[in-house]
């Protein structure tokens, strides 16, 4: 998957911001077949958080168990590599949230 | 202004390797022309649906391309939503008869997919959703499968309920000539399909496949030819957020809410006037929710209802999909807004053949895209 650096580097500035903000599991899944460049990391879950401040946002769960699955789960945003990418691709770094 | 429908034809859905997307769209227009009656030369201009033309094909420009294979030189629109870009073809150009901008035009519907290998295709596929979606690994099927897992919880429905919507339609699919698959399955089977994005199974997703259908509508009277035409009685689009996780629900489309209740106050009917619908069931899940957003089935009741049978041929009340939907019919994704309107055409001038739902008078096309960001309502009418 090729990705604009510029496309990259406008988002970075607002991903930092989000680092360490809490919320809740709204709802989950499991991808099972994923896209070519998340491959290496199926099967993993996606959720919707609540966080704290109301807004809802969607992402990987990661460093999870089984037993995380749930609604209304605590979750804490962090910082981890996004994808595989290709050989001469920017690597990519972004949001994805933890059980806490 | 009456709009009505002249002529119809889909092409056979599905694994289509021998045909080009050209010859796919013409043989589409020339059948859907000359059911009409008419010569290319006849129409004042032609609306194409396609949604991944650019992307897989690296073909924009389709306005273009298409009249040159029709060999008329007359205004063309590539219409583009995601997989409501049939649907939304077709109310432009309806749009445009009732602005008295032209009389009489085609319309459209095309996708070739499986030319694509599955990445491809999935990557394509994702780019109906925002870009919050695709960082976050969620596939089409996922965003689906996060509106499942919301609607088993909170209406106590089972996957085996899910399941029905599959078998009802791939049973449907064995009655049309034309569907990509004509078999039947059993909940068994979906229960037992390969996990896609939980709790939704491959046997509750549709296909990748290819397929185009068009239909020809004016605004002149054709009484006199046509004893009793096939007309378009309500044409409505709404839209909603690009991202699921931005809505207050996930059990429902707002998008379709809002469209339909339009187009029922347009139409002057109500969800049970309805005889026959034709539902973008683009997964198991899809359906679910479409009947209880169209009036069809109270909210929390539609999965239930159909594993009931209540949207089956030969015993249900309103029927649904008895083309087999996406599910079983196929879903060349540009296309099948479009081959909804061949299909409840067929069903009302009663030419279904072993699908034709009795007495059907009037006929619902519920076409939908991405995670329900837009949504597409027509009512046709005997």
């Amino acid at each position: 998957m090729i990705t604009s650096p510029v496309k990259l580097w406008r988002r970075q500035k607002n991903t930092s911001a989000l680092i360490g903000k809490k919320g809740k599991i709204l709802q989950w899944t499991i991808i099972r077949v994923p896209a070519k460049s998340f491959i290496d990391q199926a099967p993993y879950p996606v959720v919707i958080v609540k966080m704290q401040n109301g807004e809802n946002m969607i992402g990987q769960l990661v460093d999870w168990q089984e037993k995380d699955l749930i609604v209304g789960k605590d979750v804490i945003a962090v910082l981890r590599r996004l994808r595989t990418e290709g050989k001469e691709d920017v690597i990519y770094y972004n949001i994805k949230f933890k059980p806490l | 202004m009456k709009i009505n429908i002249l002529g119809t034809h889909a092409t056979k859905f599905g694994e289509l390797w021998n045909i080009s997307p050209r010859a796919l769209a013409r043989e589409a227009m020339e059948n859907a022309l000359n059911a009409s009656g008419l010569k290319a030369s006849d129409i004042d201009a032609l609306y194409v649906g396609n949604m991944l033309s650019g992307i897989l094909g690296n073909q924009a420009n389709l306005g273009s391309l298409l009249v040159e294979e029709l060999g008329v030189q007359v205004p063309a629109f590539r219409i583009e939503g995601a997989c409501a870009s049939g649907g939304l073809a077709l109310h432009n150009a309806i749009n445009s008869l009732k602005a008295g901008q032209y009389k009489t035009v085609l319309v459209l519907g095309i996708e070739k997919m499986t030319d694509h290998s599955q990445d491809e295709i999935t990557n394509a596929l994702m780019s109906a959703g925002s870009d919050e979606e695709r960082l976050a690994g969620a596939t089409f099927p996922g965003v689906y499968a996060l509106m499942a897992q919301a609607y088993m919880q909170q209406y106590k429905v089972s996957e085996e309920d899910l399941a029905c919507v599959s078998v009802k339609n791939h049973y449907h699919g064995t009655l049309n000539p034309k569907a990509q698959f004509q078999f039947p399955i059993t909940i068994a089977d979906v229960m037992r399909s390969a996990k896609i994005a939980d709790p939704l199974k491959l046997l509750d997703c549709s296909p990748i496949s290819d397929g185009a259908a068009a239909v020809v509508i004016t605004s002149e009277n054709i009484l006199k030819k046509n004893k009793k035409p096939i007309q378009i009685i309500a044409s409505e689009v709404a839209t909603d957020t690009l991202s699921l996780h931005d809505r207050k629900s996930f059990t429902s489309l707002s998008a379709v809410v809002e469209a339909s209740t339009k187009a029922y106050g347009k139409a002057g009917l109500k969800p049970s006037d309805i005889d026959v619908a034709e539902i973008h069931d683009c997964f198991s899940i899809s359906e679910a929710i479409a009947t209880e957003d169209l009036g069809f089935s109270k909210k929390g009741e539609g999965a239930r209802d159909i594993a009931k049978g209540k949207r089956t041929l030969f015993k249900g009340d309103i029927i649904c999909n008895p083309s087999g939907g996406l599910k079983a019919c196929g879903h060349p994704v540009g296309a099948t807004g479009i081959k909804q309107i061949v299909e409840l055409t067929e069903q009302l001038r009663g030419e279904a053949g072993k699908r034709q739902v009795e007495k059907a008078r009037i006929g619902l096309a519920h076409n939908v895209g991405g995670s329900g960001t837009i949504a597409a309502i027509h009512i046709l009418q005997k």
